[in-house]
């Protein structure tokens, strides 16, 4: 083998994670194709299972191999748990946590008791997941630059914003969150080059999500998303778990309720561990036979063989199937098309493993399905390739990613009902704007409560935030004039502002998550997390700030070969001038000089930066028309003096 | 904001919608914040804001109602809740012969009932979708907001059936 040796000068990489319900990954590109990393055994899946014991903190395989031991201190599947609050169903299915409901006045998420004194969130568990990959890539990078993480499509926006906290807290720099089928697309496409409609299939560890794509010279348009993120893998293992514990004693069915288990007195979180597990490793045997024999402990005492048959591994999972069809049928039907006008379907997951999925897809969308490159690792893949893009490293200009809003979102109106205001599946980013009035006379205040979903009523659909305009003054009821602006980025994160227009008087709002975390709360836990505080911190805002320095006087450089002709009298001393600051000040070792010479070259650039981006309107639309259409899109930026990377 | 003029699409009713997709597909390409992730502070901010825009317009010119609500705007007249007159009484008539009609179809869950019923509505939209095209393209307005009216009950009608023949199919 060779070593490369390490370039301390080297540019920092890129990386792509794939942040999974049952394993994460990370990968990177290397002379435009990428690669996956692998730790020092060898392996390139890394367990998503984090241990916590007395003294430190475990991740992995080491983690992996104690949690039938210590079932409560070993969080397996995490993900499930990412962006939901302490009430909601999925925290209290079969699974053997120790669950502590918030205190007043926390926010309302998950909470795992992992020891004596010790409890954690579900965006501490997964950082420690992407430390962990983070350390890998360092190992066999050197340094890394920023990263982008993939979250399934029909994930929420309280969802994708617990990843995304996730993500600072490990100490990266999120570029992106990117959708998991569309990652899985671009490893595809890219490696194919074929133009045309695709359905990515992906049934992951603890996600399902389908979506319907159109690759047409090198931009990759999302059409419609559907899935359910809480179904996948782990699901046919609980179901095979429960027909096991049932066939062992260990459960007893209710006859007079419909799919009602009674556990059995004896029936410990441990012996769930092993259920789940043994469950997992006869649906892995059944891929490749048609039955196996297990040893299992039965509820009596002792133990005994089971046979398992994947006859009846189909029929357990055939329920779950059936769902997913629903969902693609849907994704479809949205796109407006047929299985017939579709290209090609692509698999994605380990779960698109087990033959009777396979079968399934092939029947569903009537074609063979596309599963050349790895199912467990083509979405890390992918997004390294979109990490590679993003930094502006890769000659793939033409490459472009156009994605959408997986769920409607929407406000609750009166008795209950949701009025939607972006529609699911429009591209993003996006933003929309309605206005309400008030029901009574003399109301001085707007509750606004925005929900996301597909459902008419606000019961059916995730709430994600509610706050309270105030300080409108007393007048008749319909007078009033609310306007309320829903903003989603280009990660799919909703911002929401809201004004009262009749009187003047402006407020801003911004929405903070009912579920999840503040930013203070994110902050704070990113102090703590750092071994020597105030040091380490100043030491990582230096890097950022060198990276993010170096990427900004590269882009400039480049804009300046390309573009030079659009630059004014005296502009190009001025910038060269700025751009000779910026290099002196990343040779120093003051990060917010750094900083404050970034927003120089950006002051000394921006109205170039402005006809650059209007010569690129001229060119996409033809010479059509141009001097008008710069100008209608330059004026819609009413919105971010309030919403401006509020989140961050 | 003007929708049409984003698009770089002249100010009427009948789109070439393949051909606004297509120019809305390129502007992207220029104006997407993932081009522009390696400028500067105001050119990612600049790219959003114009890429917000681009999508924006697109989102209301490729749906049928949001065009002519928007069309209506541009023209001073006000449409909305509460804003128009009332529809005409034979039109209303129908429609809830219309509706009995769906609700039997569903009762009986009758698969080919709905697809008649079904496609009889998608006819008056067309019509509909087409006298709106002629009038905005004769300077009207004001007398063509009944028409917005009648589009938005038929897409409330093909909602209903789709949600049915979803139960339908399971």
């Amino acid at each position: 083998m060779l070593f490369e040796i390490y370039d301390p000068k080297a540019a920092p990489r890129p990386i792509g994670i794939d942040l999974g319900t049952t394993h994460s990954l990370v990968a990177y590109v290397k002379n435009e194709k990428p690669f996956a990393v692998a730790n020092c055994d060898g392996e390139i899946l890394l367990p998503s299972v984090v241990a916590y014991d007395a003294s430190e903190v475990v991740v992995g395989t080491q983690a992996k191999k104690g949690a039938a031991e210590h079932p409560q201190s070993t969080i397996v599947s995490v993900k499930r748990f990412m962006g939901r609050g302490a009430d909601d169903p999925e925290t209290k299915r079969l699974g053997p946590y120790d669950f502590v409901g918030p205190v007043q006045g926390d926010a309302n998420v998950v909470r795992f008791r992992v020891g004596k004194s010790r409890v954690v969130n579900p965006v501490e568990v997964s950082a420690e997941i992407l430390r962990e990959l983070k350390s890998r890539a360092e190992e066999e990078l050197g340094r890394i630059g920023g990263a982008v993480i993939t979250v399934p499509a029909y994930f929420d926006d309280g969802q994708r914003q617990a990843t995304k906290d996730a993500g600072r807290l490990a100490g990266l720099e999120v570029l992106r969150l990117l959708n998991e089928p569309t990652a899985a697309a671009l490893a595809y496409g890219l490696d194919k080059k074929q133009d045309g409609h695709f359905a990515v299939y992906d049934l992951g560890g603890g996600t399902f999500d389908v979506t319907i794509l159109l690759l047409d010279d090198g931009v990759f348009q999302v059409k419609s998303t559907g899935g359910d993120s809480a179904l996948g893998g782990d699901d046919m293992d609980r179901a095979l778990a429960e027909d096991m514990l049932l066939a062992l004693g260990w459960m007893a069915a209710d006859n007079t309720k419909a799919n009602s288990l009674t556990p059995h007195a004896k029936l410990t979180p441990g012996v769930v561990r092993v259920m789940l597990d043994k469950a997992r490793d006869v649906k892995h045997a059944l891929t490749l036979q048609e039955s196996v024999e297990v040893s299992m402990p039965i509820a009596t005492g002792g133990e005994t063989t089971l046979t398992m048959t994947r006859r009846r591994l189909n029929e357990l999972v055939a329920p779950l199937l059936d769902k997913t069809g629903t969902a693609c049928r849907r994704a479809l039907k949205d796109a407006g098309l047929e299985a017939k006008d579709l290209d090609g379907v692509i698999l994605v997951g380990g779960s698109t493993r087990v033959p009777a999925v396979r079968a399934y897809v092939q029947k569903l969308f009537g074609k063979e399905p596309l599963a050349d490159i790895d199912p467990d690792q083509v979405v890390a893949l992918g997004a390294a390739i979109q990490a590679d893009l993003l930094a502006g490293s890769g000659p793939k200009a033409e490459v472009l990613l156009l994605d959408v809003l997986p769920l409607s979102l929407g406000i609750e109106v009166g008795g209950g009902v949701v009025d939607k205001i972006l529609p699911r599946n429009t591209s993003i980013p996006t933003a929309a704007r309605a206005t309400y009035t008030t029901q009574e006379d003399k109301q001085t205040g707007f509750e606004v409560h925005v929900v996301q979903g597909e459902r008419e009523l606000v019961r059916d659909c995730r709430s994600l935030a509610r706050f309270t305009l105030k300080g409108i003054p007393p007048m008749p009821a319909g007078i009033a004039r609310l306007e309320l602006t829903f903003r989603v980025d280009a990660d799919g994160l909703l911002s929401v502002h809201a004004r009262e227009t009749t009187t003047g008087i402006e407020q801003t709002t911004l929405v903070k998550p009912s579920y999840g975390l503040d930013d203070e709360t994110v902050e704070k836990m990113l102090m703590d997390a750092l071994d020597h505080g105030e040091a380490d911190l100043v030491a990582r805002r230096l890097a950022e700030g060198r990276v993010e320095g170096g990427r900004i006087a590269l882009a400039t450089r480049k804009a300046l070969a390309t573009d030079a002709d659009l630059l004014t009298e005296g502009e190009q001393p001025a910038i060269l001038r700025a751009l000779a600051e910026l290099d002196d000040a990343m040779q120093g070792s003051d990060p917010a000089k750094i900083t404050g010479r970034i927003e120089m070259l950006d002051g000394a650039t921006k109205a170039f930066a402005g006809r650059r981006m209007n010569r690129a309107i001229e060119r996409a639309i033809g010479g059509k028309k141009l001097d008008d259409v710069s100008r209608t899109v330059a004026t819609a930026r009413g919105v971010d003096a309030h919403v401006e990377e509020h989140r961050r | 904001m003007d929708p049409f003029e984003t698009l770089g699409l002249p100010r009427q009713y009948d789109v070439d919608l393949a051909a606004a997709e297509k120019t809305h597909r390129e502007l992207s390409r220029a104006l997407h914040p993932d081009k522009h992730a390696a400028g500067g502070a105001s050119e990612r901010k600049d790219s959003l804001n114009r890429a917000v825009a681009v999508n924006e317009a697109w989102r209301i010119v490729r749906d049928p109602i949001k065009r002519a609500e928007s069309l209506f705007a541009l023209l001073g007249t006000s449409v909305g809740e509460g804003q128009e007159p009332k529809a005409d009484p034979g039109f209303l008539m129908d429609m809830m012969e219309q509706r009995e009609a769906l609700e039997e179809a569903k009762a009986s869950k009758d698969a080919a009932a709905l697809r008649a019923l079904a496609t009889a509505i998608e006819g008056k939209q067309r019509v509909a979708q087409q006298e709106l095209a002629v009038g905005f393209h004769n300077g009207q307005s004001a007398s063509l907001v009944g028409k917005l009216g009648e589009l938005r009950f038929y897409r409330r009608f093909l909602d209903e059936v789709s949600a049915v023949e979803d139960l339908l199919n399971g």
